[in-house]
């Protein structure tokens, strides 16, 4: 065995003899299985067997190698399904793509969404994601970032102690509880006290989805400012400042890239909520007439909503339409996560290292 | 030893007549705020009479009266009868609220009252300047009250004489909402009253540096306490609806009863062995829906959720261990290593419809063709899998390399490293991790709607323990239960609302309670594990 040809032959042949044979047995029936999953299902068992077998001797005989190459399928694994996400996604929002074209984010006009027509625009629906998630955060980022300043910098640390695990429990509510409250008690309220002319409003939807991100935007800007060393706040204490002073000045610039990316995650959470909006909305697909009335009949619609209500009468086109809609949300979210991620990584850099 | 040296004038607190007042000041206003807030919840009628006056007038005479007050604390410092300390101005946070609150005023005046039809933005623009301008260009003193001292005496003339009263009402935007007075003037109250109150923090400390850090530690703390105050009242609430729903029909008792009996041949007799049996019967968590139960429960989705959060953990936890270590111990910092991390915080963002829609798609037409628990099964666990890979990950990272090089230095191979020690020092991390995320599974609902939800009132739970069946041709093992349709507590509870809560309430609220009991104690134990590890470790 040498290493003189190089390359990634040579690597592959620097491999151990077990690694090589378990690697490639395992690599070989694995394809195979999914192959066979996804073009004749039924007989995906026989594959699976075979790597079944493959491992269990690898087991036996090679248990180092065999355990390495296992969760080396395991990792590749998890990019698979990502990746499959990604690209059946797109696949399978092409045909709408096909047949509104651009349109499809920009058509303006009457009729947007009309299934039977073959008129399918998200417009309405992105104006709506869009209008709930800033009401969302104008509810959420002042109110969370208020928490995160008490939780972290006023409270006394007893005090810190329960409010924060409570914060995380509190996060844990389930979107549908937050979707039912909406539906009983805001909607309700709404209804009777500011005359609605019908049952829901994106107002009440965006308000329920904020105070649903509070606690997730809460948790997260007090992990940033707590991250802030005590030397920095310290040295600015000893010059004479006030404590708040000191937090203006010192604690919220250092720790803005991580309340940002609360933030950053808090809008990720609104725009991607699903059940308190397809429950409190009255599944309107048209643009609020004026843009900004979020309290009108109209418009109430957002992407989530769209899928989680029409899924089921869905085919053809209509189907492909709601996957656009899923594009949309994901490419979004998507481009989020990696934002709050870079941001969150100079946060990192900036403070040493020591967050 | 004089002990006052310790608190002397280092730091100036407000105890003068200026801060006495400044006190009363703001506790006045943030009971007005507090009252405007329970009316608006409806605590109380704002049309109610009291003293002879209706509560909304004395809403008005209240903000009048904190206007007048603030004025003349403004006056007082001014012209210097009371020790304060004022900044040259009162900075530009409290200049850009207030030219907010003008450029609102002024473009209402000018529109609404006026009749300025599309040329309400120059009313607006003037209003907001001149807040602006009192705000900013006096001496911090003044600048703090004029502005917010004139903003609630006006607010509470208009309101005290009746402008805005119960019966007024104003629908901007026609065919959209009417805003009712009796709404109108509470909310009026909350808004103003928290004006005031934070400019009186300000007098409080004196007007100068220490005034705004009373000021926004009130503004702060404020916030923060009504939004623990919501959150808990919303938890609360649900508790108290859903637990009479929750709890009806509920039968225990302890009875003297057999526990078994055999026959002895030589005797020819049956011996009896009697003893104490606990009895407990819960028709809300027992039942399912039929028509002759006396109480209808929702055991069907109960043990739903269990299948479903099962078969998520048997599928994601196993893949997401073994991932984690791989790119942990094995992988080291590489390309790989950062498309992986990508990937990963990418699904975990991803938001849960997106798989629903995934799963519909494309595991619905592939398995049995129809919605099943498996599907629910294979959803949910896609949705854990970035989850434990994170965390478990983290929980790796953190087992100090000591360990790993004390383990290598006794001539022990890396996998044996791994299993033995590192994998056993990362437990309790990866546990928690595990169980946060079970937490955030069990509660969601829009992926179950898409591709495992059946009956929204089942009358019975899927039967997987009993349904596994080996055959002799592929795949061998089949298990119809996990097949079929199925309902989840999230599911439940959705259904009973598009079937009209009206007719369902007590279900509605038990439902809900169970669900938030199950998702929040799966919440509390990893929260609490977590900071009992972590206690642990740095002890």
């Amino acid at each position: 065995m040498s290493t003189a040809d190089g390359g990634r032959f040579g690597r592959l042949q620097n491999l151990d003899e077990g690694t090589r044979r378990v690697g490639a047995g395992s690599a070989v029936t694995i394809v195979a299985t999914v192959a066979a999953f996804l073009l004749f299902p039924a007989a995906t068992i026989y594959p699976l067997l075979g790597f079944l077998a493959v491992v269990a001797y690898g087991w036996w005989r090679y248990q180092e190698a065999t355990a390495k190459v296992v969760m080396a399928l395991m990792t590749a694994s998890t990019v698979v399904i990502l990746g499959l996400i990604t690209l059946y996604l797109l696949w399978q929002s092409v045909p709408v793509l096909r047949q509104m074209g651009i349109g499809l984010l920009t058509h303006v006009g009457a009729t947007m969404w009309s299934p039977n027509d073959g008129v399918f625009s998200l417009v309405p629906m992105m104006w709506g994601t869009f209008l709930t998630t800033i009401i969302a955060m104008c509810v959420a980022g002042p109110l969370g970032i208020a928490g995160a300043l008490f939780t972290s910098e006023m409270a006394p640390r007893w005090a810190r102690e329960i409010i924060k695990p409570a914060i995380e429990v509190l996060a844990g509510i389930p979107s549908i509880v937050y979707g039912f409250l909406g539906f009983v008690i805001v909607n309700d309220y709404m209804m009777r006290e500011l005359s609605l002319p019908i049952y829901g409003s994106l107002f009440g939807a965006g308000v329920v989805i904020g105070l649903m991100a509070l606690p997730t935007i809460v948790s997260v800007a007090e992990d940033a400012l707590a991250a802030v060393p005590d030397e920095m706040k310290d040295g600015s204490v000893a010059l004479g400042a006030t404590s708040w002073q000191t937090i203006t000045a010192v604690t919220l610039p250092s720790a803005f890239s991580g309340v940002s990316a609360a933030i950053i995650l808090g809008v990720g959470r609104a725009l991607g909520e699903t059940m308190a909006v397809t429950v409190m909305l009255a599944h309107t697909q048209t643009l609020p007439d004026p843009l900004y009335d979020v309290f009108g009949p109209n418009g109430q619609e957002t992407l989530t909503s769209l899928i989680a209500s029409q899924y089921g009468i869905a085919s053809g086109d209509h189907m492909s339409a709601l996957f656009a809609a899923g594009v949309v949300l994901f490419i979004t979210v998507l481009t989020l996560s990696i934002g709050s991620q870079l941001v969150e990584a100079r946060m990192r850099e900036k403070l040493g290292g020591g967050a | 030893m004089n002990t006052d040296a310790s608190r002397n004038d280092l730091v100036k607190r407000g105890n003068s007549t200026l801060g006495v007042a400044a006190v009363l000041l703001a506790a006045g206003a943030l009971l007005g705020a507090l009252l405007g807030a329970l009316a608006l919840f409806e605590a109380f009628a704002v049309t109610d009479a009291v003293a002879g006056l209706s509560i909304a007038r004395w809403f008005g005479v209240l903000l009048a009266g904190l206007g007048v007050a603030l004025l003349g604390v403004g006056a007082t410092s001014r012209a210097g009868l009371v020790r304060s300390e004022p900044d040259r101005t009162a900075g530009p946070v409290a200049g850009v609220a207030f030219s907010l609150v003008g450029l609102v005023i002024g473009g209402l005046l000018a529109s609404q009252t006026l009749g300025f039809g599309t040329l309400w933005p120059i009313g607006a623009l003037i209003v907001g300047a001149v807040a602006l301008l009192l705000t900013v260009y006096p001496r911090g003193d003044l600048g703090a009250t004029l502005p917010s001292g004139l903003l609630s005496l006006f607010t509470g003339i208009v309101v005290a004489t009746g402008v805005i009263a119960p019966g007024w009402s104003w629908s901007p935007i026609p065919g959209s909402f009417t805003l009712p007075g009796d709404i109108a003037v509470p909310l009026l109250a909350i808004v103003v009253g928290f004006l005031v109150a934070w400019m009186a923090a300000r007098a409080y400390g004196g007007f100068g540096t220490q005034g705004k850090q009373a000021s926004a530690y009130l503004l702060v703390s404020a916030s923060a306490a009504g939004m623990l105050a919501l959150l808990v009242v919303l938890v609360s609430y649900i508790v108290v609806r859903g637990w009479a729903p929750m709890t009806e029909g509920v039968k225990w008792g302890l009875f003297w009863a057999n526990w078994t009996y055999f026959y002895v041949p030589p005797i020819h007799r049956y011996v009896v062995i009697d003893g104490p049996v606990l009895w407990f019967h819960w028709p809300f968590v027992m039942n399912g829906h039929a028509l002759l139960n006396d109480v209808n429960g929702i055991m069907p989705a109960i043990v739903g959720t269990v299948w479903l959060v099962l078969g998520a953990i048997v599928f994601a936890v196993p893949l997401g261990v073994g991932a984690a270590v791989f790119l942990t111990e094995y992988a080291g910092q590489s390309r790989f290593t950062q498309l992986v991390e990508v990937s990963t915080n990418g699904l975990w963002s991803t938001p849960s419809i997106v798989y629903g829609l995934f799963g519909w798609a494309f595991l619905v037409p592939r398995l049995g063709n129809g919605f099943s628990i498996l599907s629910g099964q294979l959803v949910l666990g896609f949705m854990l899998l970035p989850l434990v890979i994170i965390t478990s990950r983290e929980a790796l990272t953190s087992v100090p390399n000591a360990y790993r090089d004390a383990s290598a230095a006794l001539g022990v191979g890396k996998w044996e490293t791994i299993k033995s020690v590192v994998l056993p020092a990362a437990m309790p991390g990866v546990t928690t991790g595990i169980i946060l995320g079970i937490g955030r599974i069990a509660g969601e609902t829009a992926p179950i709607l898409l591709v495992a939800a059946g009956s929204p009132f089942p009358s019975d739970a899927p039967n997987v323990l009993t349904s596994f069946q080996l055959s002799a041709t592929p795949p061998f093992v089949t298990n119809d239960a996990l097949l079929q349709a199925t309902s989840a507590l999230p599911y439940q509870l959705y259904a009973v609302i598009t079937a009209g809560v009206n007719k369902n309430a007590g279900l509605a609220w038990g439902t809900a309670l169970v669900l938030l009991l199950v998702v929040l104690s799966f919440y509390a134990i990893g929260i609490a594990s977590r900071i009992y590890f972590r206690k642990r470790l740095e002890a």
